[in-house]
């Protein structure tokens, strides 16, 4: 059913890295993902190293800085429950609560779900597509009302992460490690574009893993939350969503965080809309003109058009919300 | 459709011999109607009820199969030498091997291919099928089998299926021959002088059944004997299949299905894959378990066919409608030309016309064939009728309900001789469901100036079937220690069959449910009965339960007459004694009857006698919904819903609002999130064959608060005066929401389901309302 392949169950982080460093190595962690992948010829495997017995990366604890540090085992039900993140970082807080079903946060964790690969039917399904080695996008002349409207072109994935957007939103830093050592990424510079590569999603070296989150400490004052459409109303991706960070002064916006989930193939900051609004008194004619500058530059493909209005109605409904 | 159809049966249905003796119907009932918990809850909810896909048996081989993944190719050649290598193959069928070269049919109406037709139609037709000492070798397997294809042009849209020009998908052409169009009155001249007409078309979407348990079987050959564990709604149906096949009598097919994880129309009949794993059994001499994978049962185990609606009505002013004129265009996919089937019932029948014309066309189109789903054809039929009647209420400036209520029908107008319904709670369906609503105040209730709108609707449905009929033939045993047997050849399929059916022994013999065993659906121990669908099985079988429980009373009765020396009329059962009605003193203990304790066993045997004539027996509903759309993200949620039913009497009441949940459910499935979705433009594949792109509505779909009202009008067409209520209770869902958002946000939306993305375009397309449109008139 699955491909053959070797399966390691890691003793310690070293130990993991040194069975990652090789071709056809995958992580194994939550394997919501990584077995659907392997099942259905998504990707191959040669080595399937486990790091589930890596208990130091599990749980959440406070940071010396006073932010917080997630390790990447920790699962997404975990993450929801906790109530230091659903008091300070209510963004990632809703984002856990509403991914997939129970099961599946149950058995998901942090790193696995910002790792995890994308769910358009064509790279799932029985076609030889771009992000697969392939020449050709199947959506852009298929099905495409799931995909992108924004920062498509060799390809049109939406990035199907939740929490992705939130710790974009809220400047969560990643820390990663491989054989050649560690290494601290921003959760913005971790995705990658498909014109920068379309055949994988981030930064990822090969037998590399993301083995914490570290939250900043948060500004006093400052509000975040995650808003998330979907087709149904639970077990399913985004169509669009977004995470939003806010501070206001007085009755002045000081600073702001935007980032969209499942309308391009990163999580997709709209500074442009962060800059249009910070300084600013945040009335109801402003939340329009932020509404559309959202969807400046969106380039709809033949079926997914309202997405365009879906994302200027979540960014109104959003700034109304937290204000 | 013709009986036949809906019973899944090869031509005329047995019959039933005459009932001997026919009880009264009940006047009072301790136990029938009560909300008794299901009598094997506890097994199912435990795990310890064993369902076909449990059943393990010694030396079992697992089979996997190979299907084609090309929407339309040619078998040119298949190449099993690496897979027969791989480890723990025990065997592989292909076409051309001995024994494999089966003639099959798509579907009973379908035409004639082969159990592995090279022709291969769709996604999804069957190459080849391994069996294996494990499910993994035997996918191993199936991934090392060579297969060269040609790849043909193909065509899976209806459209482009009827241009002549299109690639062949079978011989004979894609357009099999419309049946005639349905016709009474004369639309024409009724448009021509009507006061108001519309006319609008309405798309709904194909469905996947997407059962949780899968199709599939385990069997087991005991010499020339064959026994299969399926996971089926009719264990004769899968007898008389498998034996057709196989060239085996019918005596040495036993088919045993006690259980089943849901079926909805799928599972009424088998598939070729209890016949490849019979083959396969055959050739290795062990029992062999074939499942279908999801992705296989969403590509190739039935669907309900999307359906284009174009519907004219015309109204006098006062709401009289005058005439309905449908066209309805569909595909049953590759094998079968049930496409339209069902679709223009409701059309013809609902609402009293004088003047309707209906006419279907079908094609075939390399996709997977349909099968019979939850109430064939009419929640599509109800989608484009009851948006009309919405539209029609609008347009005249009347209410919705006052509409409906306008136009009442008291005879089947499409039936032969147009015969009354035996009872129609159509309209009190319609006045008691607005009345526990609050349908009046809410309709009129004003909008709130946010963007999250507000709305009510209401849509009405009834079901072609759901009288029920012969054949049935049921065995009542009651042992000498009061104890009883029901035995019945009937599937419960989810509804609670074996529950109601105890609770008519026990009614009748005063046996406390615990103390009634069940043996049923087992071709082998029980006796004829048509598959559980059609929402016939409670008033087929219930009245012959019914009737065998009575016999048993009867002979009971009568024992008990001759030691206590009075007649039998004198004589009711009652805990556990038989007591005189005129002198209660005189009374004997069940034990206590020497002739019954001398027997040790009273047999009585109860025959599904016929429906009166010159009556048509239907069950109505009425559902009320109540939505909030949010005009920013084209969420709809729906917060409330009221589902009205006339199904007779009811049985359980506890099985009954269970099943009208379950109606519910899947008709918001219907209305909101379900679509099969093919890669038209490109491969001719199916997209979304699994269960995250195919979107069942989850439990954050429903709505907690619903509320079911029993309309019963104590119909006596039988000596239960049951109705079925499986398929009425997702007729009308979808088009209750529909109109529900439509007077939410002021547009209709004609196209199922109402996806996130169809309302924000009808809300981005959307006019000013026309005046009779508006909130509170």
């Amino acid at each position: 059913m699955l491909q053959t392949f070797a399966y390691v169950r890691a003793g310690s982080l070293n130990d993991a890295v040194k069975q990652l460093d090789g071709p056809g190595a995958r992580v194994h962690a939550g394997g919501t993902d990584l077995l659907g992948c392997l099942r259905d010829d998504v990707m191959s495997a040669e080595k399937v190293v486990s790091i589930s017995r890596l208990d130091d990366l599990r749980g959440i604890t406070p940071a010396a800085d006073g932010g917080l540090r997630i390790g990447a085992l920790t699962t997404i039900a975990d993450l929801a429950a906790h109530p230091g993140i659903a008091e300070k970082y209510a963004a990632l807080a809703q984002a856990a609560a509403v991914v997939a079903s129970p099961q599946l946060r149950n058995q998901g964790t942090i790193g696995g779900n910002l790792c995890q690969r994308p769910r358009c039917w064509y790279f799932r399904g029985d076609y030889h597509c771009t992000r697969k080695g392939g020449d050709m996008c199947y959506a852009i002349g298929g099905e495409n009302q799931y995909h992108a409207i924004f920062g498509g072109g060799a390809c049109w994935i939406v990035h199907p992460s939740d929490t992705a957007p939130a710790l974009v939103a809220l400047d969560a830093k990643l820390r990663l490690i491989s054989a050649k050592g560690a290494r601290m990424v921003p959760a913005e510079k971790f995705f990658v574009l498909p014109d920068e590569n379309a055949q994988k999603e981030n930064v990822l070296a090969p037998g590399e893993l993301v083995t914490e989150i570290l939250l900043p400490p948060m500004p006093a004052g400052m509000k975040s939350a995650y808003r998330k459409v979907r087709a149904r109303g639970s077990w399913d991706f985004a169509m669009a969503g977004m995470a939003l960070t806010l501070t206001m002064k007085a009755d002045k916006v000081a600073d702001a965080r935007i980032v969209l989930s499942g309308v391009a193939p990163i999580p997709w900051r709209l500074q442009a809309v962060e800059k249009l609004i910070i300084g600013q008194k945040l009335d109801a004619k402003l939340m329009t003109k932020a509404a559309d500058l959202a969807v400046v530059g969106a380039k709809p493909l033949e079926q997914n058009a309202y997405k365009v209005a879906m994302v200027r109605g979540i960014v109104a409904e959003g700034l109304e919300k937290l204000l | 459709m013709k009986p036949e159809d809906l019973y899944f049966w090869d031509g005329p249905l047995p019959e039933t011999q005459a009932p001997t003796s026919t009880p009264e119907p009940w006047t009072e009932t301790k136990v029938v109607g009560k909300p008794v918990t299901r009598v094997d809850a506890y097994d199912r909810v435990s795990g310890s009820a064993i369902y076909p896909s449990d059943v393990i048996l010694p030396d079992m081989l697992h089979a996997a199969i190979l299907s084609c993944p090309h929407a339309h190719a040619m078998v040119k050649k298949v190449d099993t030498s690496a897979a027969a290598k791989t480890p723990g193959v025990r065997a592989i069928l292909v076409d051309g091997q001995v024994g494999a070269n089966v003639p099959w049919y798509g579907g009973r109406s379908g035409f004639a291919s082969r159990l592995f037709d090279p022709h291969c139609r769709y996604e999804g037709d069957e190459v080849a099928v391994v069996a294996a000492d494990t499910i993994y070798q035997a996918w191993d397997a199936v991934r090392a089998i060579k297969v060269e294809y040609d790849v043909l042009p193909r065509v899976t849209t209806v459209a482009e299926a009827m241009k002549p020009t299109a690639p062949a998908v079978r011989d004979g052409g894609n357009v099999p021959q419309a049946p005639p169009p349905y016709s009474r009155g004369d639309v024409d001249a009724a448009f021509k002088t009507a006061d108001v007409v519309l006319e609008h078309t309405f798309t709904t979407p194909c469905e996947l059944h997407n059962p949780m348990e899968l199709f599939g079987c385990v069997v087991k050959w005991d010499g020339p004997r064959l026994t299969v564990w399926e996971s089926t709604q009719g264990v004769y149906a899968v007898q008389s299949t498998v034996a057709r096949a196989l060239n085996l009598p019918l005596a040495n097919v036993r088919v045993i299905g006690h259980y089943m994880g849901g079926g909805f129309g799928a599972k009424l009949d088998t598939g070729k894959y209890s016949i490849m794993a019979a083959l396969l059994a055959k050739k290795t001499g062990r029992p062999v378990r074939l499942f279908v994978s999801r992705e296989e049962a969403c590509r190739s185990m039935g669907n309900r066919p999307a359906n284009t609606i174009t519907l004219k009505a015309a109204a006098k002013k006062d709401g009289t409608l005058v005439a309905l004129q449908s066209r309805v265009v569909g595909s049953g996919g590759a094998y079968s030309e049930g496409g339209t089937g069902g679709v223009d019932f409701v059309i013809r029948e609902l609402y009293a016309c004088p003047n309707v014309k209906c006419e279907n066309q079908s094609a075939y189109v390399n996709a997977g064939p349909q099968r019979a789903f939850r109430a064939p054809g009419h929640p599509q039929g109800a989608w484009a009728l009851e948006g009309m009647m919405d539209a029609l209420a609008a347009k005249l400036g009347m209410d919705p309900v006052d509409l409906r209520l306008k136009n009442i029908a008291l005879v089947s107008q499409s039936r032969n001789g147009n015969p009354p319904y035996s009872t129609t709670g159509f309209a009190d369906c319609l006045r008691e469901g607005a009345k526990t609503f609050g349908w009046a105040d809410a309709r009129r209730k004003p909008q709130a100036p946010a963007h999250i709108k507000r709305g009510v609707g209401v849509a009405g449905g009834m079901w072609q079937g759901g009288s029920g009929g012969p054949p049935a033939t049921v065995i009542v045993k009651l042992f000498a220690d009061g104890s009883a047997n029901l035995n019945m050849g009937a599937a419960d399929i989810g509804c609670g069959t074996k529950t109601w059916g105890a609770q008519i022994v026990s009614e009748e013999l005063g046996v406390p449910l615990d103390r009634i065993s069940i043996e049923h659906a087992d071709t082998g121990t029980t006796q004829f009965a048509t598959p559980s669908g059609g929402s016939k099985t409670a008033p087929t079988e219930s009245p012959a339960i019914h009737a065998a429980a009575f016999d048993v009373k009867q002979q009971l009765m009568g024992m008990a007459a001759e030691q206590l020396k009075l007649p039998a009329a004198d004589l009711e059962l009652r805990g556990g004694e038989v007591v005189s009605k005129t002198d209660p003193a005189k009374k004997v203990a069940l034990g206590q009857i020497q002739a019954f304790g001398r027997r040790g066993l009273l047999v009585g045997i109860g025959y599904r006698g016929m429906n009166p004539a010159g009556k048509a027996v239907n069950p109505f509903a009425v559902h009320f919904a109540e939505v909030e759309v949010n005009t920013r993200t084209g969420e709809v949620k729906v917060v409330r819903f009221l589902a009205a039913h006339d199904s007779g009497r009811i049985l359980n009441l506890k099985t009954f609002q269970n099943q009208v949940f379950g109606g519910i459910t899947m008709g918001i499935g219907f209305g909101l999130t379900e679509d099969r979705v093919m890669d038209d433009k490109q491969l001719g594949k199916v997209l979304s064959a699994n269960l995250h792109d195919y979107k069942l509505p989850t439990a954050l779909d429903a709505p907690a608060d619903k509320t079911v009202v029993v309309v019963d009008l104590h119909d006596t067409f039988s000596s239960t005066g049951a109705k079925g209520v499986g398929e009425p209770a997702t007729i009308p869902t979808a088009p209750a929401i529909a109109n529900a958002v439509c007077h939410a946000i002021g547009v209709r939306l004609t196209d199922a389901p109402m996806s996130r993305a169809r309302v924000l375009r009808a809300l981005a397309a959307q006019k000013p309302a026309p005046a009779s449109q508006k909130r509170g008139e």
